[in-house]
């Protein structure tokens, strides 16, 4: 919280109250992605948290981050659900996200580490050095990535080409299984 | 020839060096070829010893004055270690006796390995070795030393474990193996501290600073506990007690190979190794008590295991344990004199014995029963004669080689204890009952083996040349080397010393004491083995005391509560550790695949279940990270002047 | 803003070089004219190779500091060429037999390499993490290569999950330093440290940074993918995730921890202490109980992460110099063992050790390789890894005793279970006593491994003095 209240003087209380709401859907639905039983649930419930990640972005003026968080997670989000539903082999789709028992050792130990983590942030002061954030944000982004940054964004390049041919060939993998079994 | 020995000594081990690089990679076919290979290599390094050991021992001035040269080798800011040579006598006098009995050695090995499968590699082995020992010998720092030590470890390996066929000689070698390196792990620790507190490895440099060790803040207790570490590589790799089991299992390598390492490498090289470093040990008396006790009781504790043995090879083996006892003993009453006298006349009988104990083998295609042999003399004169006289080098008959080292060792024992070490009369003790079994359980092997009624050994015949060659040369050896130590004319003690030469008296009283002891032991070994055709004496002693009796020949059962210590706590300790694996971690997936197995899917949760597994342990170790950091990080804070 | 580009020119030649092999084996036709692709690789490798060491002197940096090019980024792309160029050479045949799919395989392999070479010599967070994402990523496909190898699949489905875990650690770590010290340049970082910007939420990131990096060396507690991707992945990549990898991110972490938070030593000196320990402890004890010599192998990897750890504990120059000569010693004595492993899988089909019996009479070349290798890994003089442990373990005698003495006692444990391995070679009597035979270029690449751990061994002190430039031009240059 007091990340908040240092982060940036919010002048009206309207914005908190959207961030708490955006917050707790953010939470819950990342919550119910581990939890629920039902794969496709599963999936669902992610798209909340994606939107409401987008939310907060928009928040922080952050509007070109958001509107790319929606665009890029709808497709990954759709593919996901494509796959989870063709390579589940399960008769059942209402067990196709099970939990087990390491359950029972995971939440405490993430919870701790949650809580840690929280604790030491909310003692820690913050530098504030927010600047002005502009009001449109693309045309800021091109010098910035094409100049600024044009080491990590070839890099990225590459990493997507990488990504692409291992993708590839892992989907020949499934082909050639396929035809074999 | 000199000259060029000396500024080239770094040659005496390349020489075998490359012998061994030429027969591993192009000459292994060949055997006959290869054999050439090494002798010639071995012939070539063993005349630039000599010519190097008569340059030394013609110039008194390197007495004072070692050759040292060296080159940088590797280093960091602040400290740099430089390789190099160091000749004065003592090295001088190893060079030329490490390579005057490989030498030997492999002249005897074309005879004894003939028709081997890995004739080839036998010599480039058998190279290797010397070519390690020899730059063991020459390295003027402790780390260049170590590292030939280690090489040195590493071929005995080879070596003991050569006929690969054989479980017990795979066995052996992997004890050689790993008993010495405990000794080398102390002996590392020992370097660390010498570099760490004195920033040197080199041995010169060492001598000069460590006398001066309180002005550099070294405490004594320091310095005693890096004595005291050094020391243990030296007990591990010369068999002392209580690291000495290896030694005598080594004798399952091929006879010329246990020659050349109860003689001339491998375990004399700790005995060399304490007498480089005298100059540390004598600053702290007590680590010098150690060694001397630890000597001391070795030499007296090997010899009553000897009385009893039957292999023949074995009882050598204890003889070379208890007799590096006696140089380590002479290193621990300071005397660097008498140890290397000892070691350097030592070498030849031991490897004279060695041999002709190869020979014996041979001959009997390796029953090695000394029960079961007799009468051999007749069958076999050259063998024989020339064990009987490195039988009486050992034993210590005048003018034998042995007389005159052992005595020295007794005469400084004498006289340490004269100077008011309490202990020292203990010590005496000791040696002078070893020196009475020493002489009894050679002349026992002796008599069992080559006198005495023949056994059905019917085409029993005496080697080739190239075996009975070297023995014939150790033999003579093994009569005068001990001449240039005589009491009277002691050449030996002005050329190699530490401290002040000695120059005492002859101790006439000491040397008659010792050649009566000598001829006690034989004479009562001659009764019992000799005279008493039928052994009765002997057996009805050992009936008698059935418990001193097994106690000897079992060696004390050293080996048993090593062995089941190895079997209860080592192992029991790696069982612990690999049942902590499976089933702290593989129990964990099984339990739960187990679990889902009904389901149908058992492979499929045991993968995804050991992710999990992964995960859950990654996380718990970021969480303890977390936390570990955030306790200290309190003193950080205040350190970093508190927060902005 | 303008770029240096000859600043540049190994990443910008390995891009080249990487996009080429992918279009050269797209145009090609046959499959039989793909086999050439390895050897092109090689040749435009050692090109680069000879460019990077050309361009040795050309120091600098460009993008406002974002990018860093000097003797430390040099020195390790160095190591990483080396590595790759041994393991292309040495797993031609493995490839060729086991692997389909030639030019996915080497652009892969080269994309990786760029990866780590833009992974440390990056000047800031953002860099460092797209480069450390594009070596891992390259990492998890090189991985599950082995297209009809349930194991390889198995072994890439778990490094993808767990390297995606441990990147999202680091990412958090990052970001958490980032908000703490207000900027993402590391030199900056080390400047505002030394200003008082103080934050425990600095060490929160603090420690999830060595998480992340100590899952990339495979350090424990991090190691539990390491044995079976080890196991599973294709030899050669398997080598080279040993080694290149490996040594990247022990670049990085030298570059982050002693560029960023060397005002903090005090701190993590400890626990990367206790990490090496633990990593030693676990590494070696755990290794004895290994059948397949790729597991060992692995387990072996984590204990010499663990020795390497030491060098970092030091934080001073002499542990940044045992560290970089240790790397790079490493990468032979690793390469030479992973290629025997791969040519002995090539011909026989199995990685259990059991199934090495009388390789010295099948293979002595293999055999001889292999006994060097392990002996160098367990730091037996006068073999390259005893210089290399010697480097190492003298810098923390003064502070870290405790340390240096269990650095000893386990590599001495070590012995015993390499001494098996060689054992099982040169004293049983092989199944098949028909000669293996090893490929030409295998074999070149066993000679040339076999020679630089003697070579380094025997003689250090030139690989030594290159390291200690380096290391006092890298603290020099904070």
């Amino acid at each position: 919280m007091k990340q908040l209240q240092g982060c940036a003087d919010m002048e009206n209380s309207l914005e908190l109250i959207a961030f708490f709401l955006l917050a707790g859907s953010l939470l819950t639905g990342a919550l119910m992605v581990v939890t629920l039983k039902n794969l496709v649930n599963s999936v669902l419930s992610l798209i909340v948290v994606f939107f409401s990640l987008a939310g907060i972005f928009i928040l922080l003026n952050a509007d070109f981050l958001a509107a790319v968080q929606v665009l890029v997670y709808a497709g990954g989000v759709c593919i996901m659900l494509v796959f989870g539903v063709m390579l589940v082999q399960r008769k059942d789709m209402r067990e196709s996200n099970p939990v087990n028992r390491r359950f029972l050792i995971a939440a405490p130990l993430t919870g701790a580490l949650f809580l840690l983590i929280g604790l030491v942030a909310a003692k820690s002061p913050w530098v504030k050095e927010a600047g002005e954030v502009p009001e449109n944000t693309i045309e800021h982004l091109a010098p910035i990535l094409l100049r600024d940054y044009v080491i990590p964004f070839e890099a990225v390049a590459i990493l997507l080409t990488v990504a692409l041919t291992g993708v590839l060939l892992l989907v020949k993998e499934v082909k050639d299984n396929g035809r074999s079994s | 020839m000199i000259e060029f020995a000396l500024n080239y000594a770094w040659l005496v081990p390349l020489l075998p060096v490359l012998s061994f690089l030429t027969i591993v990679f192009l000459t292994r076919p060949w055997a006959r070829l290869s054999s050439a290979v090494a002798i010639g290599a071995m012939l070539g390094s063993f005349l630039l010893a000599s010519s190097l050991a008569w340059g030394v021992f013609t110039n008194p001035a390197f007495i004072e004055e070692p050759l040292h040269y060296s080159l940088r080798w590797l280093g960091m800011e602040g400290f740099t270690v430089n390789a190099g040579i160091l000749i004065d006598p003592a090295s001088a006098m190893m060079l030329f006796m490490v390579s005057l009995v490989a030498l030997l050695v492999q002249i005897y090995s074309t005879g004894y390995m003939k028709g081997d499968p890995h004739y080839s590699l036998f010599f480039a082995y058998l190279s290797l070795f010397a070519a390690s020992m020899l730059g063991l010998v020459i390295s003027s720092n402790l780390l260049q030393m170590f590292i030939f030590w280690e090489l040195v470890g590493l071929c005995s390996y080879l070596l003991i474990g050569f006929y690969t066929y054989k479980v017990s000689a795979r066995e052996a070698a992997k004890k050689a193996f790993i008993t010495t390196r405990i000794g080398d792990f102390g002996m590392l620790l020992g370097i660390l501290f010498l570099q760490i507190q004195f920033n040197t490895l080199d041995l010169l440099e060492l001598a000069a600073v460590i006398p001066n060790f309180a002005q550099l803040g070294v405490s004594l207790g320091l310095l005693t506990l890096i004595a005291i570490l050094f020391f243990l590589g030296p007990v591990a790799k010369s068999g002392q007690f209580p690291l000495h089991v290896w030694l005598p299992d080594a004798m399952e390598g091929p006879t010329p190979v246990s020659a050349l390492i109860h003689a001339a490498t491998m375990v004399v090289a700790g005995v060399y190794l304490v007498g480089r470093m005298l100059f540390l040990f004598v600053e702290v008396p007590g680590s010098l008590t150690v060694v001397a006790f630890i000597g001391a009781f070795t030499a007296l504790f090997a010899a009553t295991i000897a009385v009893t043995q039957r292999e023949i090879k074995r009882i050598l083996a204890y003889s070379t344990v208890s007799q590096l006892g006696y140089m380590m003993l002479a290193l621990g009453v300071g005397s660097l004199s008498a140890s290397l006298f000892h070691l350097w006349t030592h070498a030849f009988f031991k490897a004279l014995m060695f041999l002709a104990a190869g020979s014996v083998l041979h001959a009997l295609h390796n029953k090695a029963d000394v029960w079961e042999m007799g009468g051999l003399i007749r069958k076999m004169p050259i063998t024989g004669w020339t064990f009987v006289v490195g039988g009486l080098a050992i034993a210590g008959i005048p003018p034998f080689a042995g007389f005159w080292s052992k005595d020295e060792i007794l005469l400084v024992t004498w006289e340490y204890a004269r100077h008011g070490h309490a202990l020292g009369y203990l010590f005496f003790a000791f040696a002078a009952l070893t020196a009475f079994l020493t002489a009894f359980y050679i002349w026992r092997l002796i008599f069992l083996v080559f006198f005495g009624p023949e056994k059905a050994n019917d085409h029993v015949h005496e080697s080739p040349l190239s075996m009975t060659l070297p023995l014939l040369v150790l033999a003579v050896l093994s009569g005068v080397a001990g001449l240039i130590g005589t009491p009277w004319t002691n050449l030996w003690s002005t050329w190699i010393h530490f401290g002040d030469a000695h120059s005492g008296e002859p101790a006439y009283l000491l040397m008659l004491l010792s050649v009566v002891l000598a001829l006690a032991g034989i004479g009562l070994a001659f009764i019992l083995y000799c005279k008493d055709q039928d052994k009765q004496a002997a057996r009805s002693l050992a009936k008698k005391y059935p418990a001193l009796y097994n106690l000897s020949y079992r060696k004390y059962y050293i080996d048993e509560a090593y062995t089941w210590f190895t079997r209860k706590i080592v192992d029991g300790g790696a069982k612990v550790i690999y049942l902590f694996d499976i089933y702290l971690v593989d129990g964990v997936v099984n339990g739960l695949a187990a679990l889902t197995k009904g389901s149908g899917q058992g492979l499929k949760y045991l993968q995804t279940g050991k992710l999990q597994t992964y995960a859950l342990i990654f996380f718990l170790a970021v969480l303890v990270l977390t936390v570990a950091f955030n306790l200290d990080s309190a003193n950080a804070l205040a350190h970093l002047g508190g927060v902005k | 803003m303008n770029i240096d580009f000859s600043l540049l020119i190994t990443e910008i030649s390995l891009a080249i070089l990487g996009l080429t092999v992918f279009t050269l084996g797209l145009i090609l036709p046959a499959k039989s004219s793909q086999k050439g692709l390895g050897t092109f690789s090689l040749c435009g490798l050692l090109v680069i190779l000879a460019l990077t060491i050309a361009s040795w002197g050309n120091q600098g940096e460009t993008l406002g500091g974002m990018y860093l090019a000097d003797y430390f980024t040099s020195f390790f792309k160095i190591l990483s060429l080396t590595a790759l160029i041994l393991v292309i050479l040495g797993s031609k045949n493995y490839v060729n037999s086991q692997i389909e799919n030639h030019l996915e395989y080497y652009s892969t392999l080269i994309f990786a390499t760029l990866g780590m070479i833009i992974m440390f010599s990056a000047g800031d967070f953002i860099t460092l993490y797209l480069g450390l994402e594009l070596m891992t990523i390259s990492f998890i496909v090189l991985t599950s290569f082995r297209r009809t190898n349930g194991k390889s699949l198995e072994a890439g489905m778990k490094y993808l999950l767990l390297a995606g875990l441990s990147s999202a650690v680091l990412l958090y770590g990052l970001s958490l330093v980032y908000g703490a010290a207000g900027t993402v340049f590391i030199k900056e970082i080390a400047g505002n440290i030394a200003q008082g910007y103080f934050n425990p939420l600095l060490i929160v990131g603090l420690a999830m940074l060595i998480a992340g990096f100590g899952f990339k060396i495979s350090a424990a507690p991090f190691h539990m993918w390491a044995p079976d991707v080890y196991e599973g992945a294709p030899t050669p990549v398997t080598a080279f995730l040993a080694v290149g990898s490996k040594a990247a991110s022990f670049a990085v972490l030298i570059r982050v921890f002693l560029g960023a938070f060397l005002e903090m030593q005090e701190q993590w000196t400890m626990l990367i202490a206790f990490l090496a320990a633990l990593s030693m402890l676990i590494g070696n004890l755990t290794a004895f109980a290994q059948t397949n010599i790729k597991r060992m192998l692995a387990f072996s990897s984590i204990a010499q992460a663990g020795y390497i750890l030491v060098g970092l504990v030091a934080a001073n120059e002499a542990g940044i110099k045992g560290v970089m000569f240790y790397s790079f010693i490493y990468v032979f004595a690793t390469i030479g063992a992973f290629t025997v492993v791969s040519e002995v899988y090539n011909k026989t089909g199995s990685d259990d050790i059991a199934d090495y019996a009388g390789l010295s009479q099948r293979a002595p070349l293999a055999a001889v390789v292999l006994l060097i290798s392990m002996l160098s890994m367990a730091g037996i003089p006068p073999l390259a890894g005893f210089t290399g442990k010697y480097y190492l373990f003298i810098t923390v005698v003064q502070d870290y005793l405790w340390l240096v003495y269990l650095g000893l006692i386990l590599s001495m444990v070590s012995v015993y279970y390499y001494l098996r391995v060689v054992l099982v070679m040169f004293r049983d009597e092989p199944a098949d006593p028909a000669p293996l035979k090893l490929g030409s270029t295998a074999s070149l690449t066993l000679w040339l491994t076999l020679a630089a751990t003697l070579f380094l061994g025997i003689y250090p002190w030139p690989l030594a003095k290159l390291a200690n430039t380096v290391a006092i031009a890298f603290l020099a240059g904070l």
